[in-house]
């Protein structure tokens, strides 16, 4: 009998295993080892030629490699960090409007948020590139009705970045907000009358009670919401170009520049191990850090 | 892998046992493009004209936005799928041909080229003596600039030398009217550098001198001093000089709308002006580019456009492209003795460079727009053709964004320059 | 959604933070459907009224001029049906890989199970650029660049469709896939008779994700389909339309392309959102 489904366990499990292992392990190992050869990405994997942490030392290096890398990984890092944490607190007081009862049209506003997380980036970017622009667009226009002077967006280094974050921010709240609803459904409303029993505010209720039990919740989205961030092409690709003087260079972008159109396989690669690594370094230190408070 | 190898033998199987005449009919091509999609329909019907007198032969089109096009070329490597015609810019081409991407022209293609295009074209178009593509583009920098501006500023003429250029700047910068003197380009790798490397050039300067790159002269030093100076003075504002994927954006919209009096620019944007300005377009003008305090005459930066053809993609493709190509670019394809290439080169406003297709396209390129432009060609220099030069205008065109952002002086920025240039170029020569 | 009269905030409240409240969701609405708005509104306007400083908001002659020069730019049609075929074939794996890796994880017994159910898990966090260089490589050697199945056969399986089948295979009762059992019935009859109907709202809410997520998906697509435009999604097409005529007045022009771009996805969304956020909030409880 358990032989039998050992068979069945090995049918069931082919076709998934094959090509998640085909199409995304064995890849994933390839860039690890890439990451250590010379290799043009015309040529086959064979024409690879070992040459030690080399790739590691020219990305952090003084050279332009070095310094766009170490510009992409920053501006990456600072974008992710923007993200989330307009993400987060933004996803809970959506999240609270729509799952109280007091006024009515909360499905409604939900339906609203989430739709824009099921439209197509590219065209999320193409409208916000109209919005954002200097003169025929509408946001200067609404800043210039409540008095403040016409903003660059993305045409100043300076707030370039900043405003492709509002546009992800916008595009993606609407799902954290999901899980925000989905977190406030675990908490026992008894919580709550208990705490007013004793007296405690709105804010003291929500200081106390929705906020440490959303802990797993938020750490949940915050970990979704890096590697969404982290992913971010689209208006780079097709706005920006990772300008203006490379204030928007993000790592998928500048990764794919150097792998694939200047074919620098071994240094893209390079790039994207220290991507995969600063990823597993910032989600353990988030576990860590919500386990000891757990713990607390 | 396995799989796909028994599905090719199924199908070289399948295809032994047609009769020989379905194999006549069998060869299919394909062209790749940056070209918008208006161009590409010219291109099309020019393919389908070919098609009447070749039935054997198909050609399909594909297109990509120039942002995309290098990589697309790149990808195809090693694989036979790959589009079997790139329309290449001539700088790509020293790697394309190290790596072996694409094939030298035939004997019959290399001779009627080097007879029939200026030796200067022919060799930015060769990689150590051997040619390997048809060139069909000419793209050259001048200095365009907006006379109904000129006029309320009270400019007679355009500015020929540098102090003369930076005074009209000053004159044409009106800042409560959003309206700025000289635009400079941003956030595209050729719009930043190929002006900067027009006043270099004019200024006595060179990038590169035999392979090496010299930004640390004395004529360099003056040109990213010039930057320095009209970001300082206002007469030129960053945030107004953006370009986006497709070479459009802020840059062109604020020289369409008179926020820009003037401009280093490419010939090939006559149509998005025309398209953009309508009647007003009548208002622009070109002139040389004005000439620096160390600099002996106008000089300007052309670069030229090829079309190769892919080193993996089978024998009798390779061969149906070059004789498409050939006829493309023959004198008798187009009309009154132009070459249906050159026919549509022109519908953009871009100039074609066989001898016999300036000829034919006399009139045209002696509007007052593209008269500037071909006045200028005699004394251009072709942008450096080396391994390593798309990465190498990468990073001038960082150095300058900062330079033009203010985040560097033009002391640090020649520096880096110089600095980044010998490391690239140092690597990509190996 | 469950939302049981115990888990509610509590009611009483003075009226004056109601109309506070309310105030505030309108205009988190207004702000959030403000860009998709003015969108539509763009593609309506004449190339001169999308030129015009201060910006028009709404056109006041109405046209779909746009919408008809879109198709005579790119091929609307043909985009549009690549579009299903790549979002409609990929669903299609993923449902079958899924829903079989999913009841092995939730239902049966073997070695080294936690294991692999870690390793395939893991691939979920990995951001597809991770893999991007030798993938493409790959998918090159096994002659599939520059086609539609380039784009398909890579994403047939993934972890996130394994997890939430797992999730909810696993409350699927024992009792019943026994009882199938005893009638002699194979695994996979099984699987697909008597397991599936009993997580359809799970199995039809990773069909909507997967079908939305590849519907839009762009940087594999730009990246394995080098310029075969025959082959092109629509959100590729929507690229292409920026350099219409090298850019100029075609505001109206991208508007229009991005409307149609975004609709099939929405409508699926508005027509069934029910299942699309009670799994959200499933996975997110469960998991």
């Amino acid at each position: 009998m358990i032989q039998r489904y050992r068979a069945s366990a090995g049918i069931m499990l082919t076709p998934a295993v094959t090509l998640i292992g085909i199409f995304i392990l064995l890849p994933m190992m390839l860039t690890v080892w890439l990451s250590f050869q010379d290799w043009s990405t015309q040529t086959p994997f064979s024409s690879a030629s070992f040459v030690g942490l080399d790739n590691f030392r020219e990305i952090f290096g003084a050279s332009s490699v070095g310094r766009d890398f170490k510009g992409a990984l920053t501006n990456t890092a600072i974008y992710t960090a923007l993200s989330v944490i307009l993400i987060l607190p933004l996803s809970v007081a959506f999240g609270l409007m729509v799952y109280q009862h007091d006024v009515a049209g909360g499905t409604a506003l939900r339906t609203v948020l989430f739709s824009t997380y099921m439209v197509p980036m590219i065209a999320v970017a193409l409208a916000w590139s109209k919005l954002y622009s200097p003169s025929e667009g509408p946001l200067n226009q609404m800043l210039g009705l409540i008095g403040i002077g016409p903003q660059p967006f993305l045409s100043s280094p300076r707030s370039a970045l900043v405003s492709i974050v509002l546009l992800n921010v916008w595009q993606q709240v609407g799902y954290f907000t999901v899980l925000a609803i989905a977190g406030l459904t675990q908490i026992p409303g008894s919580l709550y009358e208990a705490a007013k029993l004793d007296g405690a505010n709105r804010f003291e209720q929500f200081r106390f009670i929705t906020l440490p039990l959303m802990r797993r919740t938020l750490l949940f989205s915050a970990v979704i919401a890096i590697i969404n961030a982290v992913q971010v092409f689209e208006p780079v690709a097709l706005i920006t170009q990772g300008g203006p003087v490379g204030s928007t260079n993000v790592l998928t972008y500048h990764i794919r520049r150097v792998g694939i159109e200047r074919a620098q396989g071994g240094l893209g690669s390079a790039m994207a191990v220290m991507l995969m690594l600063s990823l597993i370094v910032v989600v353990c230190a988030l576990f860590a850090l919500a386990n000891r408070k757990d713990q607390e | 892998m396995s799989f796909a190898w028994t599905s090719k033998l199924a199908l070289a199987a399948g295809l032994a046992i047609l009769p020989a005449t379905a194999w006549a009919q069998s060869v299919n091509i394909s062209y790749l493009t940056h070209w918008s999609p208006e161009t590409v329909a010219l291109l099309e019907a020019a393919a389908k004209d070919y098609a009447k007198a070749n039935p054997d032969v198909s050609v399909t089109v594909r297109a990509v936005p120039f942002g995309d096009l290098l990589t697309t070329l790149r990808s195809q490597g090693g694989n036979a799928d790959g589009p079997t015609i790139g329309g290449i810019y001539d700088l790509w081409l020293p790697e394309l041909a190290r790596d072996k991407l694409v094939a030298p022209a035939p004997d019959a293609v290399a001779s009627e080229v080097k007879a029939s295009w200026p030796a200067g074209v022919t060799s930015a178009a060769s990689v150590g003596g051997t040619l390997y593509g048809i060139p069909n583009e000419i793209d050259v920098y001048a200095l365009n600039y907006n006379k109904a501006l000129f006029k309320q500023a009270g400019i007679a003429a355009p500015p020929k030398t540098w102090d003369e250029f930076k005074d009209a700047a000053k004159k044409l910068t009106n800042k409560e009217a959003g309206q700025q003197g000289f635009g400079m380009i941003n956030s595209w790798a050729a719009g930043v550098v190929h002006p900067f490397a027009s006043l270099l050039v004019s200024n006595g300067g060179e990038l590169v001198k035999d392979g090496t790159p010299v930004l640390d002269s004395q004529q360099a030093a003056q040109t990213f001093q010039l930057y320095e100076d009209l970001i300082k003075s206002g007469a030129s504002v960053p945030a107004m000089a953006t370009a986006d994927a497709n070479t459009t954006g802020p840059f062109l919209d604020n020289f369409v709308s008179g926020k820009t009096g003037m401009i280093i620019m490419a010939n090939w944007w006559e149509s998005a002006l025309k398209t953009g300005m309508g009647d007003k377009f009548a208002d622009i003008a070109t002139a040389p580019i004005p000439v620096g305090p160390s600099g002996d005459k106008p000089h300007s930066i052309s670069y030229s456009w090829m079309t190769v053809v892919n080193a993996n993609a089978g024998a009798a493709e390779q061969k149906a492209a070059w004789e498409f190509l050939a006829w493309l670019n023959n004198p008798k394809s187009g009309k009154n003795g132009a070459s249906a290439m050159s026919d549509i080169l022109m519908s953009m406003g871009i100039l074609p460079s066989r001898l016999s297709d300036i000829e034919a396209h006399k009139e045209k390129l002696g509007s007052e727009f593209l008269s500037g432009y071909v006045s200028v060609l005699a004394d251009a220099k072709p942008f450096p053709v080396v391994p390593g030069g798309q990465e190498f205008s990468e990073s001038l065109q960082q150095t300058l964004e900062a330079l033009q952002y203010g985040q560097v002086s033009a002391k640090d920025a020649q520096a880096t320059a110089q600095a980044d240039a010998t490391s690239i170029l140092e690597r990509a020569a190996k | 959604m469950s939302r049981g009269s115990s888990s509610r905030l509590p009611r009483k409240r003075p009226s004056g933070r109601k109309a506070l409240l309310a105030t505030l969701m309108l205009l988190v609405a207004v702000a959030s459907a403000f860009p998709l708005v003015w969108m539509v509104l763009s593609s309506l306007k004449t190339p001169a009224e999308s030129m015009q400083v201060p910006p028009v908001w709404i056109p006041h002659t109405p046209s779909l001029d746009a919408y008809e020069k879109v198709s005579g730019v790119v091929n609307v049609g043909r985009s549009m049906w690549n579009s299903l075929v790549i979002a409609s074939i990929t669903t299609a794996g993923i449902l079958i890989t899924s829903m079989m890796a999913g009841y092995a994880f939730a239902k049966y017994h073997f070695p080294a199970k936690s294991l692999l159910f870690s390793l395939l898990i893991a691939t979920m966090f990995l951001p597809p650029i991770v893999t991007l260089i030798p993938l493409y490589r790959l998918v090159g050697s096994i002659g599939l660049n520059a086609s539609l199945a380039g784009i398909i056969v890579p994403n047939l399986a993934n972890a996130f469709g394994i997890f939430l089948m797992r999730q909810f295979i696993s409350g699927v009762p024992d009792d019943l896939i026994d009882a199938a059992r005893m009638d002699g019935a194979s695994e996979l009859l099984i699987l697909f008779k008597i397991v599936a109907p009993s997580v359809a709202p799970a199995i039809a809410a990773l069909a909507l994700f997967a079908f939305v997520y590849h519907w839009n998906s762009y940087l594999w697509p730009l990246t394995v389909l080098q310029g075969n435009a025959d082959a092109y999604p629509i959100v590729i097409s929507l690229s292409r339309l920026l350099s219409y005529n090298r850019g100029a007045v075609n505001t109206g022009l991208v508007m229009a392309g991005a409307t149609l771009a975004v609709l099939p996805p929405l409508i699926l969304f508005v027509l069934l959102q029910r299942f699309f956020v009670d799994s959200i909030v499933g996975s997110a409880i469960k998991g």
